[in-house]
């Protein structure tokens, strides 16, 4: 058994009960199928958490933690994640184009990519989204809230 | 049988118009340079592509689907040939036989091997489409409500045990699947379920959203928590992508038997392209006049693993055009590029959308002769492709994510629940849960909750509908075989694996769920 399932169970657990209490607060007809699949998936938790505790008796507890995040790079991941989540924001601020050059700038620069690959990896993609998106699909892309 | 010949015939017309042959062409380059990369798979690139199809006639949009998979499916020999790693799991076997061949210098004729054969696999492929999908079609104008309820839990009990490592834990993922599925207007009652006080959740949520999120994003992700490493060149070669006669007539036979078994598996849902590659490359060391070549630079070996896992396209198609189930992860992607154009798969796709689907049959045919001449001419560029470094995937597949999430209906909170759904899908794969029943439950959700809530509404609350015709019986019946299958696929797997000498090099070109393409 490892230790980090027991976080996929609470997780689980935890979606069963919000979805519980939301369900409750629905008219009685429009209660039956949801409560029919939430009934389900603590069936199957409970289900998996017996297995669990089946295979912690015979095979003993692992951590779990080192086999799943073996190769994880916190210094590198997290700041990607903040870049992205931080594009989307700029994104709602100041549209779709600037926020776009300032994501690859930021994220190849931080990844060392060369000087000359950043330029030509910029340039390609804002040219593949404009050609395909804006001028082919027609989709208006963000402006943003301060140029509008 | 007249009808159905000039439906055929008429398809042909209607696909080779210049702006279907252009985006047929398009797509497949789109789908090799995606199978080549190791950091991408064929899911994925279906899924971060599929917004950009939305606005085409709908024939011409799974055409490019179509293309895009079956050059993703070829495109993994590339790597797997010339850097010894397979650019999707589905090449696995090729890089045992196509490396050796490398280091012999005789690269340019395992590359010709390799596109050779996975055309013959594709373009066999298509026969089955043609001949078993109208069948199963009409088997499945019979279906009822409590059919549909039980053939979305076939459905659902198949990707969910057989694409997981843990059956429970691939149930679990389709329950909650199924539970975000109730999110929105309640079909028959009109209630706001769930919706968090978003007015765009009153649909539910966006299909195209979470499979670009659990596919796309979580890639990104997943990319992003590892060291970034410098590829290996590609082997330069001097020698010619080129067949001779000698060679074609080795092959021929090879190809055949793995044609019959990519068919089978393909149709078989759950089983995909990475389980075929083996089942092909050992069938074809088993009859093979030469075993001494085998592990030294067979090209028997690439042809049989190449032509299986391109013959499995078009048999996968079969469950997912007529019955609404797509049996991986690929066809998943491809079934949500048939609904943003507004069309259910069904039997309706063989009756009033009939045109259409003969038209993408077509297509689909002419796809593979794009892939062979694409293929041949292109294989030193796509080579070169290959080795583009992660650093630069990670930052362009990102916004290609949120644009092409941005795009089906304008909105904003679509990239915020595409965002979502690849955080979930990160850690989904990070714990072993299975993204690809996520998706499934969220397409087949629906399905089932209309089939059992119309049959209970038709009985006055008797449950005993859903047990009432012979078709809900054999409905049952597979639904519990696809329970149990994973136990018979696993050690399929695990046997061909073996007996194709255990020496399975890495597959980077890791996909949300085992059996991948």
């Amino acid at each position: 058994m490892k230790k980090t399932d027991l976080g996929v169970v609470g997780f689980m657990y935890a979606v069963c009960i919000m979805f519980l209490a939301m369900t409750l607060n629905l008219k009685k007809e429009a209660q039956t199928y949801p409560l029919f699949i939430i009934v389900l998936l603590f069936l199957l938790t409970t289900a998996y958490l017996i297995q669990m505790l089946i295979s912690a008796k015979k095979k003993g507890v692992t951590s779990g933690i080192k086999e799943i995040f073996a190769d994880f790079l916190p210094k590198q991941f997290f700041p990607i994640l903040a870049m992205i989540i931080g594009y989307l924001v700029a994104m709602y601020l100041v549209g779709f184009y600037i926020s776009t050059v300032l994501l690859m700038i930021g994220c190849l620069v931080f990844l060392k990519v060369p000087k000359w690959q950043i330029v030509i990896t910029t340039l390609v993609i804002i040219g593949l989204v404009y050609g395909a998106f804006t001028m082919f699909l027609g989709v208006k892309l963000p402006v943003g809230l301060l140029f509008k | 049988m007249l009808e159905t010949l000039s439906l055929m015939g008429q398809g042909f017309i209607n696909a080779i118009t210049p702006l279907n042959l252009l985006f047929m062409a398009g797509g497949t380059a789109i789908g090799i340079i995606i199978g080549c990369l190791p950091g991408l798979s064929a899911a994925m690139g279906v899924a971060l592509l599929l917004p950009m199809t939305f606005t085409m006639p709908p024939e011409t949009g799974l055409i490019v689907l179509g293309a895009i998979y079956c050059g993703a499916i070829f495109g993994g020999s590339i790597s797997a040939i010339l850097i010894h790693t397979p650019g999707t799991p589905a090449s696995a076997a090729t890089a045992i036989e196509g490396y050796q061949l490398t280091l012999k210098g005789k690269a340019g004729k395992a590359l010709a091997v390799a596109c050779f054969s996975s055309f013959c696999g594709g373009l066999l492929s298509c026969i089955s489409l043609y001949f078993f999908a109208p069948a199963l079609a009409q088997l499945a104008m019979k279906f009822g409500s409590p059919e549909y309820f039980w053939l979305s839990i076939f459905g659902l009990t198949i990707i969910a045990g057989v694409a997981s490592k843990s059956l429970l834990k691939g149930l679990i993922s389709g329950a909650l699947g199924l539970l975000i599925s109730t999110i929105g207007m309640d079909p028959i009652e009109g209630v706001k379920r769930f919706m968090f006080g978003q007015a765009s959740l009153y649909e539910g949520i966006n299909t195209t959203c979470a499979l670009i999120g659990l596919f796309s994003m979580s890639q990104v992700l997943i990319l992003a928590e590892k060291k970034i490493k410098e590829r290996e060149k590609a082997a330069k070669f001097k020698d010619k992508i080129a067949l001779d006669k000698g060679d074609i007539k080795r092959i021929t036979p090879t190809i055949f038997r793995s044609w019959i078994i990519g068919n089978i598996v393909g149709i078989l849902p759950g089983a995909g392209a990475s389980i075929a590659c083996f089942m092909g490359y050992n069938t074809s060391r088993q009859f093979s006049k030469h075993k001494e070549e085998f592990g030294h630079g067979s090209i028997e070996g690439v042809a049989g693993s190449e032509a299986a896992n391109n013959a499995v396209t078009g048999g996968s198609l079969i469950p997912m055009l007529t019955l609404g189930i797509p049996g991986e992860s690929v066809t998943a992607v491809l079934m949500g590029g048939l609904i943003i154009q507004g069309l259910q798969p069904g039997p309706e796709l063989f009756t009033r959308y009939a045109p259409m689907t003969y038209t993408f049959f077509a297509g689909f045919v002419l796809v593979q002769f794009a892939m062979l001449f694409i293929g041949l001419l292109g294989c030193r560029g796509f080579a070169q492709i290959s080795r583009l470094s992660d650093a630069i995937l990670i930052p362009c597949v990102a916004v290609l994510c949120v644009v092409g999430s941005f795009a089906i209906r304008k909105n904003f909170v679509d990239v915020v629940i595409m965002m979502i759904f690849g955080v979930l899908g990160y850690l989904f794969r990070k714990f072993d849960l299975n993204p690809a029943a996520v998706v499934l439950a969220l397409i087949l959700g629906p399905i089932g909750e209309k089939g059992l809530r119309r049959s209970l509404l038709l009985s006055g609350g008797n449950p005993a509908i859903l047990f009432s015709t012979p078709l809900c019986w054999v409905l049952i019946v597979l639904s519990i075989i696809g329970i149990c299958s994973p136990i018979f696929m696993e050690r399929m797997e695990k046997k061909m694996v073996k007996n194709a000498g255990g020496d399975i090099p890495d597959e980077s070109g890791d996909d949300p769920v085992r059996t991948t393409d």
